[in-house]
C-alpha cells in the first residue's frame, strides 16, 4: 500500500514537471489565454489577433497542398493551413470554432475529402495519439527548447503556417487521366453525422459572415467521381462554390515529379500550383485587400525570408 | 600441473596464472589460442577433449583445467 | 514494429505487466506465451506457422534423442563389454539422424525466406554468362520476424541436448515459451536454453522493485536510440544517400556515425529486452560489453553482439576445429609450423566457416559476404602478427599493459570496425570502393560542410552531451560499477530526482517528430 502511494505521488509530480515544461515550450502569452490544451492542440493562436485572411480546413492533404507563404508573396494575402493529420468533421468544427475566436477570416475553405471520413472508424490508436499530443504537448513542441538558445528574435515565429514542406519525390504509376474513374471502385458517402457537421459549419460561417468554399487538391489516391459528384451536389444544394482540381481544373500536374508518395500527396513543386491558383482565385473575389506595405503584418515578411531561405 | 602451467605461459605470457580465475571470462584466451592449448594438453597428457567439455568453466583458471585433464584421464 | 514506440513502452509493457500479475502463479506461464505469440501475429500474422513449426520440431526432436539415450542405457545393461562401444555407435548413429534431420528441417525455413532469391539472382547471371536460355522467377516473400535469431536458438537447444548439456524438456510450453518470449523475438539476444527458459516459466510476480528496476535499463535504451541514433541518422542518410557531393571528412564523418548509430540502435534495443526481462525476474544474457574498448577485432567480436559470437563459437567454431579431420590436421601442421602457428591452420579453416556463416546470416548479398571475410582476415591477421607484435614492444620497451597503449590499440581497433561497418552499410560492394576513395581522396577538414546535412548547431551539441554521457557510463560499466545499484541506495529525493531528470531529457532532447525520421529496427531484418 505504501508503495503505491509512493508510486502516485512520483507519478502525479511527474505530470505536473511536465506540465510546467510544456508552458514553457508554447508561446507563454497565449497559454495564459487560450490555456495549453488550446494552444498546443490549435496552432494559429499563436498568430496575432486579428491577422489572418483564409482559413484552410482539412486533412493531409491540405498541409500538403496548400502553402500560405507563396500566396503571401504573390498577393500579400494572409492564409493559414488549419489541418491535421486524418482530420475528421468534428475536429475541423473545433478548430474553426477556435480560430474564429481570434482571428475575422474572410474566406474558410475545407477540403472536401473529410466529408467521406467516418468519424467513428478512426482507429482506436490514432484516438487516442490525437488526445495524447494535446494533452500531453511536450510530444509536438519539445525541440522547441531550441528557441532558449538563440538570439534570433523571430524563433518564435511560425514560418510555415500550418504547411509541412516536403521535396522527396516518389513518381505516380497511375494513369494521369482515368484516375477519378478507377478509384470509383470504392464506394463512399457522406454520411449524416458529417452533414449536420457541415450543416453547422455553414451557419457558422455565415453568422461570422465568412465566404465558405469547397475545395478539392490534387490527389490520384483520396479523391474519385463520385466523391466529386457528391461534393458538387451538396455545394449546389447549399449555393456555395467548389473548387476542383482533379477535374474541372487542370493545374498540369506533372505525377512524375510533384509528388511525395505514388500519387497521394503532393510535394513543395505540386503544392506551389495549388497555392498560385487559389492566390488569383482569391483575387478574384474581391475580397481581400494586399497586406504588403501594412506594418501590423510586418512578421509576415520576416517569414517569407526565413521560408525563402529553406527553400534554397 | 606444472607442465600444464609451462604450456600456458607459452602460448600467453602475460597472465599470473596461479591466481587468475577468469581466463575465459577475462579474455585472457581467445578462441584461437584455446584451440593451440587444447591440441597441446591434448598431445601432452594423452586425453582427447569432447567438444562439450570446452566450456569456460573448464578452462577459466589452470585448476579447473587440471581437474578437467585427470578426470578425463580416469574416464578413460 | 519498433519496441521505441511510446504505445509499446508506455501502453503496451504496463499492461502486460497488469495482465500477467492478475493471474495465479501457475497460469502466468501460460499468460506470457499467449502475450508472445500474439505479439508475433500481431507482427507478422499467418507466419506465425513457421514459429510453431520451429518449436514443434525441436521439442520432438528432443524428446526423441532422449528417448534414445534411455534405450541405450537400457541396451548397455544388457551386452558384453566387447560389444558396448558398438551399441553405443549405433545410438550415436541414429540421435545424429533425427538431430541432422531436424536441423535441415529448421535452416530449410531460414534458407526459403532470406536466401533463396539471392542464390537464385546469382544462378541467373551465372546461366545468363554462359548463355543457358533459362531464368528462375524471383519471388519476394516476406520472412517471418525474427526468424536469424529464433532460428539459432532452436538449434542451439537441439544441439545441447545432442551433446548432453541439457535435459530434453518435456514440457512443450516451456520450449515454446524459450523460444517466443516477446521482447526477444525481434532482435535477440539469442539466449540458450539453459539462460532463460527456466525462470521464464517460473512465474515470477513483477514486483515494484523489479519493475522499477527494469524500467531504469529501458529508460537507458530510450535514451541511446531517441537522443543519439535518432539524430545520427540524419547524418547517415544524407551521406549514404549521395555521397559523392560531399568532401572526404564529411563522408568520414557519416560512416563513423552509422557505426555509432548501429551501436546506439542495436544495445538500445537490447537495453529494452534485458529491462523487460528484469521485471519478469528472466536474467536475459547481456549482448554487448563496451565494444569500442575492445584492444583487437577479436576482442571487439567479445563485446559486440557476444550472443552470436559465442553461438558461432560454441556451434561452428569447436565442432569444426576440433573434428577428427581437422584435429590430424592439427597434428601434421604442428610439426612443420610449430606450437603457435600449427593449431593456427585448422582454427583458421574453422575461423572461415564462423565468419562466412556470420556474413551470410546478416543478409544475403555479397557485400555481406566481404563483411565476414573481411572480419575473418583481420582476426586471422592479428593472430599471425600478434607474437611480433609482442617482440618489437618488447624491444621498444612499450608496455602493452599500459593506459597510453590500451587506447592506441582501442582506436586502431576502432578503425578496422569502421571499415567493416562501411561495407556492411553500403548498398553494395562497388559503392563501399567508391566511398572508400572518395573518402581519402576528397579529404580536407571542411567541417561547414557538416552542417549542412540537416543538423543545426543545437543538435551537435546535444548529440556531443549524449555521447560523452554514454562514454562515461561505458568506463564505469568496464569498472564494474552496477549505476542502478548505486542509484538505489541514495535517499528518495536524490533517486527521484535523478528519475525526473533523465525521463524529461528524453522527452525534450529525443530526435522525435517532425523534422527527425527514426531509424528502423536495422536487427529485426537479419
Amino acid at each position: 500500500m505504501k508503495k503505491a502511494i509512493k508510486g502516485i505521488i512520483f507519478a502525479l509530480i511527474f505530470c505536473i514537471m511536465v506540465e510546467a515544461i510544456s508552458v514553457a515550450l508554447l508561446p507563454w502569452e497565449k497559454v495564459k489565454k487560450y490555456g495549453l490544451y488550446n494552444t498546443s492542440a490549435y496552432e494559429i493562436v499563436a498568430e496575432k489577433d486579428d491577422s489572418v485572411d483564409v482559413i484552410f480546413l482539412g486533412d493531409s492533404l491540405v498541409y500538403s497542398s496548400i502553402s500560405p507563404m507563396e500566396i503571401w508573396d504573390g498577393y500579400g494575402y494572409t492564409c493559414y493551413d488549419c489541418a491535421q493529420p486524418a482530420q475528421i468533421m468534428p475536429y475541423a468544427y473545433d478548430y474553426l470554432k477556435v480560430a474564429i475566436d481570434s482571428q475575422h477570416p474572410k474566406i474558410v475553405f475545407i477540403e472536401a475529402n473529410i466529408l467521406f471520413r467516418d468519424p467513428q472508424k478512426l482507429p482506436l490508436y490514432k484516438k487516442i495519439a490525437y488526445r495524447i499530443v494535446n494533452y500531453i504537448p511536450i510530444f509536438k513542441y519539445h525541440s522547441n527548447w531550441k528557441k532558449y538558445f538563440t538570439h534570433d528574435k523571430n524563433s518564435w515565429l511560425n514560418v510555415n503556417k500550418g504547411y509541412i514542406y516536403i521535396t522527396g519525390i516518389k513518381a505516380s504509376k497511375k494513369d494521369p487521366f482515368n484516375y477519378m474513374d478507377v478509384n470509383d471502385e470504392v464506394e463512399v458517402s457522406i454520411l449524416p453525422e458529417n452533414k449536420e457537421c457541415f450543416d453547422d459549419m455553414v451557419s457558422m460561417c455565415e453568422e461570422n459572415n465568412i465566404k465558405l468554399v469547397l475545395l478539392a487538391v490534387p490527389s490520384q489516391k483520396s479523391w474519385s467521381r463520385s466523391k466529386y459528384n457528391m461534393v458538387k451536389e451538396l455545394a449546389n444544394e447549399k449555393d456555395i462554390e467548389f473548387i476542383d482540381f482533379n477535374l474541372d481544373n487542370d493545374l498540369e500536374i506533372d505525377w512524375a515529379t510533384e509528388t511525395k508518395d505514388k500519387g497521394n500527396h503532393l510535394n513543395y513543386w505540386g503544392a506551389k500550383k495549388v497555392s498560385d491558383f487559389l492566390g488569383e482565385y482569391m483575387e478574384s473575389t474581391g475580397l481581400l485587400e494586399d497586406h504588403k506595405n501594412d506594418p501590423y503584418y510586418k512578421s509576415w515578411h520576416t517569414a517569407y525570408s526565413i521560408y525563402k531561405e529553406k527553400l534554397k | 600441473m606444472e607442465e600444464l602451467i609451462e604450456i600456458l605461459e607459452e602460448l600467453q605470457p602475460d597472465v599470473d596464472y596461479e591466481t587468475v580465475d577468469d581466463l575465459v571470462d577475462g579474455r585472457y584466451l581467445d578462441s584461437l589460442t584455446i584451440l593451440s592449448l587444447i591440441s597441446e594438453i591434448e598431445d601432452a597428457f594423452d586425453v582427447e577433449i569432447p567438444t562439450v567439455e570446452i566450456i569456460p568453466a573448464n578452462f577459466n583458471s589452470a585448476a579447473k583445467m587440471w581437474e578437467l585433464i585427470t578426470r578425463l584421464q580416469e574416464e578413460d | 514494429m519498433s519496441f521505441f514506440n511510446p504505445v509499446f513502452a508506455f501502453a503496451f509493457i504496463p499492461f502486460v505487466v497488469i495482465i500477467y500479475n492478475l493471474f495465479p502463479k501457475k497460469l502466468r506461464a501460460g499468460v506470457l506465451l499467449a502475450i508472445s505469440l500474439l505479439f508475433f501475429a500481431f507482427v507478422s500474422k499467418w507466419l506465425i506457422i513457421y514459429l510453431l513449426l520451429s518449436i514443434i520440431s525441436v521439442y520432438v526432436t528432443g524428446i526423441s534423442i532422449s528417448k534414445l539415450e534411455e534405450k541405450k542405457k537400457e541396451a548397455l545393461k544388457t551386452v558384453e563389454k566387447e560389444e558396448k562401444k558398438s551399441v553405443k555407435a549405433s545410438y550415436k548413429r541414429k540421435e545424429k539422424f533425427v538431430l541432422v534431420l531436424c536441423i535441415i528441417f529448421n535452416v530449410t525455413f531460414l534458407f526459403f525466406f532470406k536466401y533463396l532469391n539471392f542464390f537464385a539472382v546469382n544462378a541467373n547471371l551465372l546461366m545468363d554468362y554462359f548463355k543457358i536460355g533459362h531464368r528462375i522467377t524471383i519471388v519476394k516473400h516476406v520472412a517471418p520476424i525474427g526468424i536469424s535469431f529464433y532460428t539459432l536458438e532452436a538449434l542451439s537447444y537441439v544441439l545441447d541436448i545432442y551433446y548432453g548439456k541439457i535435459e530434453a524438456d518435456k514440457n512443450i510450453l516451456r520450449v515454446a515459451l524459450y523460444l517466443a518470449f516477446f521482447p526477444q523475438v525481434l532482435e535477440g539476444p539469442i539466449a540458450r536454453y539453459s539462460d532463460t527458459a527456466k525462470s521464464l516459466y517460473e512465474g515470477n510476480k513483477v514486483t515494484f522493485e523489479s519493475f522499477n528496476y527494469g524500467y531504469q535499463r529501458i529508460l537507458y535504451g530510450f535514451a541511446k536510440k531517441l537522443i543519439i541514433a535518432d539524430r545520427l541518422n540524419i547524418i547517415v542518410k544524407s551521406v549514404f544517400e549521395d555521397f559523392n557531393s560531399y568532401n572526404g571528412f564529411t563522408v568520414f564523418i557519416g560512416v563513423a556515425a552509422y557505426m555509432i548509430m548501429l551501436y546506439m540502435e542495436f544495445s538500445g534495443t537490447i537495453d529494452i529486452v534485458i529491462g523487460i526481462g528484469e521485471m519478469f525476474g528472466v536474467k536475459v544474457p547481456e549482448n554487448f560489453r563496451q565494444p569500442f574498448f575492445a584492444k583487437n577485432v577479436s576482442d571487439f567480436w567479445t563485446r559486440w553482439h557476444i550472443s552470436l559470437g559465442l553461438w558461432f563459437k560454441d556451434y561452428i567454431f569447436y565442432p569444426v576445429s576440433l573434428s577428427k579431420s581437422m584435429k590430424n590436421l592439427t597434428g601434421k601442421a604442428k610439426k612443420k609450423l610449430g606450437n603457435h602457428y600449427g593449431p593456427l591452420v585448422s582454427g583458421s579453416v574453422a575461423l572461415l566457416a564462423v565468419w562466412l556463416l556470420n556474413g551470410l546470416w546478416h543478409g544475403a548479398g555479397w557485400h555481406y559476404i566481404f563483411f565476414g571475410l573481411y572480419h575473418f582476415f583481420m582476426i586471422l591477421m592479428g593472430n599471425i602478427f600478434d607474437p611480433s607484435v609482442a617482440k618489437v614492444c618488447e624491444k621498444l620497451h612499450i608496455d602493452r599493459h599500459k593506459k597510453g597503449y590500451r587506447i592506441f590499440q582501442s582506436v586502431k581497433m576502432t578503425f578496422w570496425v569502421f571499415i567493416g561497418e562501411l561495407f556492411f552499410r553500403a548498398p553494395s560492394l562497388t559503392v563501399a570502393f567508391a566511398m572508400l576513395r572518395r573518402m581519402f581522396d576528397t579529404f580536407s577538414f571542411r567541417v561547414g560542410e557538416l552542417f549542412t546535412l540537416g543538423m543545426d548547431r543545437k543538435d551537435y551539441v546535444v548529440l556531443m552531451i549524449g555521447l560523452v554521457g554514454i562514454f562515461i557510463m561505458g568506463i564505469v560499466h568496464e569498472k564494474g560499477i552496477n549505476v542502478r545499484e548505486e542509484i538505489s541506495k541514495k535517499k528518495l529525493v536524490t533517486r527521484w530526482a535523478i528519475l525526473y531528470a533523465f525521463i524529461l531529457v528524453i522527452l525534450i532532447f529525443g530526435a522525435y517528430g517532425q523534422g527527425y525520421v527514426p531509424v528502423d529496427p536495422i536487427y529485426a531484418d537479419f
